[in-house]
């Protein structure tokens, strides 16, 4: 059996193409398609399963997949945080596109000074989809006390108010919107990956050859970082301290959250020009004073109000849940339970495995030879904590960002999702085996001490949001 | 028939047995009485700290960084990242400036955690001093003696004192027109015996200079120093300070009987070096090795303070002492034979008895199957024979009828 991983998302398209040129197309691969286990016309002896880019690498790690697609970036993030992970590079694939850059909003050029500098200027705060090389870019940088913040996405968002740098993609030769690009990191074409041990024992050849040389040839891609200069010391960024900050910030989803959030907050009867049920500005207009309103990804949500970015933020129960797992003490609660966008959060096992309860899945997975039960999860901290109070005994959390339903039984024994109605579960062939909490959308805010106006703005937003959480859902 | 299951022990981890542990005891206590004898305290920080300590230029290189283990702590929401020890030296400079603005000698026994492939050691224990404050020259030779010393208390023959400067180097590689940040690459790659590397730096410098005197030539003496002056002085003023240094610690050293190697391209961790630099090796491997950093530490105020400090590695140190077997003196077991409340009772109170005395005695289940030990079976107060000593399980044995007895019979071989 050889197996192939591939990518969902902005890649499927082009690699679909290259698939068919190289002999090697699925129909249920391409654009619209959302399958995720694939099965290729005739050959018996070929897997492919379809993944969240980021998870991919991760995947051919593992060896869980021989061959796989990914963008270079992703693979380059694995590397950087597991430098000795058994993934190797077969070769660039002529697809797939963008910079890997770092870039600074021109407020925070003025007042950084260029790149050279900034190995003189304590404590700058980066922001990154990609917080291995962010960790990297800062370490080679010899940036003193620099803060490295990992994002789900919208980095482009946090400068210049929530981050000094950001470290994201830019397409062609623009900067991301409203930023300075400072440096090119990396390009971002797709590679062909192969997991060392199967290149080293298996033969792979069937897809190996085609995929070596189906497309046209292209150029290699590294990484590359800029050297600290040495330079006199520079002040740190000034920066407004919370506790004597004016307005009151409030952050609110974009994605599959924002539909619940604008009815939530039409129920509380409050309306932001720039924030519809399906469009959104990242920095919608109120005419609320006193009030500044950002669009970021809800599970950055409760990192960022624990930081003080934010004194409120709407999203789900289940990203405060996993950050609150990960940091007990971090200064951040839920405030108004909004009561929409309801699921369970539930553990959920192949329907093949003959257990009702955990306790006995647990029992069967270990007298049929599994030393370390899996439990993939895109709440990460859920997962760990969930494994740790079971008693799993030996495990390893898998975390993943999408794509998730297809992980058991191949990848993963346990999976952690949220679920609505279970039909998800049962179109994947699982059951839930334990529920692990129920998720709504909430309100969450920061627990410090907050004086005068702003607390008299804060408490009468919430106020709105509670009462229109109590109303019925019109 | 025993089954070995496989280990769950992590790569690089390491259990230190009890033959492990008599030797790792020797060396600190040989080094502990060797650096308080010289006036030093003891001290030992936090096995966490935070990463930034170490992420500073001059600090730890950018190899090292990489291979650090950071990781958020429970409380690390606001993104600061810790660290499990990799060095000790910078704890010690964060604890110099917190605890000790005027300066001290401090000594420490401790773990430091580096990451290394397959299975080398990534858990490693050293033994190190430092001198934080106006201690120039004579901070320099006392590390040098003191380590010596400990080497010497260990019985270890044979091993060099090599010295060095990296003041030399960094001005051949300044004089050559290497900026700052490509000098510690240029260096560490020269130092690994690359040739490329070699190539570029003799290319940059006139033809005149006499490289193979930096580089592969040992000194042992005051007199190399002066022949190094000859040959650069006239194209590199810049190594006039680093050798004048160099020759200052040689010389007293020299004149105390000390026999020197010098060595022009030695140190390693070129980044938190700042003068002369020694190092302990034995057959090729580095047992210990130290220098002088006057950059790392700064007072309140942010001003650099002078200090010097080494480490000796404690297993390789380990690794040459003779096989120990832990405690030499096997402890008698003491068995209560009925396991009445009376008769356990008894065995505890001969045990403690013995302890007092100095002696090692512990409690044993009777059916303990350690029958080459020497064995006191406890019967109780009320028995007709209330102790019996055995050699062995099929030895004689010897009726005791009490605790003073029994001191007396055992405690003269004590």
């Amino acid at each position: 059996m050889i197996r192939l991983a591939l990518p969902t998302g902005d890649l499927r398209t082009p690699v679909a193409t290259l698939l068919s040129e190289a002999g090697l197309a699925s129909e249920e691969y391409g654009a619209g398609s959302r399958a995720l286990r694939l099965a290729l016309p005739g050959r018996e002896d070929v897997l492919m399963r379809v993944f969240r880019e980021k998870d991919l690498p991760v995947q051919v790690a593992l060896g869980n997949y021989d061959l796989g697609i990914c963008s270079a970036v992703w693979v380059e993030e694995l590397q950087s945080r597991y430098p000795y992970e058994d993934v190797t590079v077969l070769r660039p694939l002529p697809l797939g596109h963008g910079r890997l850059v770092a870039a600074v909003h021109p407020d925070t050029r003025a007042r950084i000074g260029p790149l050279s500098d900034w190995s003189s200027v304590p404590g700058l705060r980066i922001v990154s989809e990609f917080p291995a090389i962010a960790e990297r870019f800062a370490r080679r940088l010899r940036l003193p006390r620099a803060t490295v913040h990992g994002l789900w996405g919208g980095a482009e968002a946090y400068p210049p108010e929530d981050a000094d740098i950001a470290i994201l993609p830019a397409r062609g030769d623009t900067s991301p919107q409203g930023l300075h690009t400072v440096a090119t990191l990396m390009e971002m074409p797709a590679l062909l990956i192969g997991n060392r041990r199967a290149l080293a024992g298996h033969d792979l050849s069937a897809l190996l050859g085609p995929l070596l040389t189906a497309g046209g040839e292209v150029a290699g891609t590294a990484l590359r970082l800029p050297r600290a200069g040495s330079v006199a010391a520079r002040p740190a960024p000034s920066r407004e301290p919370v506790a004597e900050r004016e307005t009151v910030r409030l952050a609110i989803p974009d994605g599959h959250a924002q539909r619940h959030t604008w009815a939530a907050l039409q129920q509380a009867g409050i309306v932001f020009d720039g924030y519809e049920e399906k469009r959104s500005d990242r920095r919608p207009a109120t005419t609320i004073p006193g009030l500044e309103v950002k669009v970021i990804r809800p599970q950055d949500m409760p990192a960022q109000v624990a930081l003080g970015a934010f004194d409120l933020a709407i999203t789900g129960r289940d990203w405060l849940m996993d950050h609150l797992w990960a940091f007990p003490g971090s200064p951040v609660a839920e405030a108004v339970d909004l009561g929409r966008s309801r699921y369970g959060i539930v553990a959920a096992v192949s329907e093949d495995v003959p257990a009702d309860t955990l306790a006995e899945a647990v029992t069967y997975w270990r007298e049929t030879g599994r030393q370390s039960i899996r439990v993939a999860s895109e709440y990460p901290n859920v997962a760990d904590h969930f494994a740790r109070t079971h008693h799993l005994g030996r495990y390893q959390v898998i975390p993943v960002n999408g794509a998730s339903e297809a992980f058991v039984p191949d990848d993963s024994e346990i999976l952690i999702e949220g679920t609505e109605t279970g039909s998800s579960f049962r179109a994947n062939r699982l059951k839930g085996i334990a529920r692990v909490f129920e998720s709504t959308n909430c309100v969450i805010r920061s627990t410090r001490p907050v004086q005068g106006q702003r607390a008299d703005l804060l408490e009468r937003l919430l106020t709105r949001l509670h009462e229109g959480a109590l109303q019925p859902a019109g | 028939m025993t089954i070995t299951a496989p280990s769950s022990r992590l790569r690089g981890m390491r259990d230190l047995l009890p033959a492990d542990m008599a030797r790792f005891r020797t060396i600190e206590r040989a080094f502990r009485d060797e650096l308080l004898g010289w006036g030093y305290d003891e001290v030992r920080t936090p096995t966490i700290e935070a990463l930034h300590l170490f992420t500073s230029a001059g600090t730890l290189s950018p190899q090292l960084l990489d291979r650090v283990y950071s990781f958020l702590d429970w409380d690390g929401w606001t993104g600061e990242r810790v660290v499990l020890r990799p060095d000790s030296t910078i704890p010690m400079t964060r604890l110099y400036s917190e605890q000790y603005p005027a300066g001290a000698k401090l000594c420490y026994v401790q773990n430091i955690f580096r990451f290394a492939q397959g299975d080398q050691p990534r858990e490693l224990w050293q033994c190190g001093a430092e001198v934080v404050g106006d201690t120039w020259p004579s901070g320099d030779v006392e590390l040098i003696a003191a380590a010596s010393g400990v080497l010497n208390r260990l019985g270890i023959t044979g091993f060099e004192v090599q010295l060095s400067h990296t003041g030399i180097m960094r001005a051949l590689l300044a004089h050559a027109g290497f900026a700052p940040d490509e000098r510690a690459d240029h260096y560490d790659r020269l130092l690994d015996g690359d040739r490329e590397a070699m190539r570029a730096l003799e290319e940059r410098l006139p033809r005149s200079l006499p490289l193979h005197l930096l580089f592969d030539a040992r000194g042992t003496g005051a007199g190399y120093l002066a022949n190094l002056r000859a040959a650069f002085l006239g194209d590199i003023p810049e190594m006039s300070t680093p050798l004048d240094e160099l020759e200052t610690v040689t010389r007293a050293l020299e004149q105390a009987g000390y026999t020197l190697e010098l060595d022009a391209a030695l140190a390693r961790d070129f980044e938190y070096y700042t003068g002369p630099v020694f190092r302990f090796a034995r057959g090729g491997v580095s047992l210990g090795a130290g220098g002088r950093y006057d950059t790392l530490v700064q007072d309140s105020a942010g001003m650099p303070v002078p200090a010097c400090g080494f480490a000796l590695y404690m297993e390789r140190i380990g690794a040459l002492l003779p096989a120990m077997d832990g405690e030499e003196q096997i402890a008698l077991q003491i068995v209560a034979e009925y396991e009445s409340d009376a008769s356990l009772g008894a065995a505890l109170a001969a045990a403690q008895r013995l302890r007092g005395n100095g002696l090692r005695a512990g409690l044993a289940a009777f059916a303990s199957d350690n029958p080459s030990g020497r064995r006191l079976i406890v019967r109780g107060p009320d028995a007709v024979t209330p102790y019996e000593l055995r050699d062995s399980d099929m030895g004689p044995s010897t009726p005791v009828s009490d605790l003073d007895e029994l001191v007396r019979m055992i405690g003269g071989e004590a």
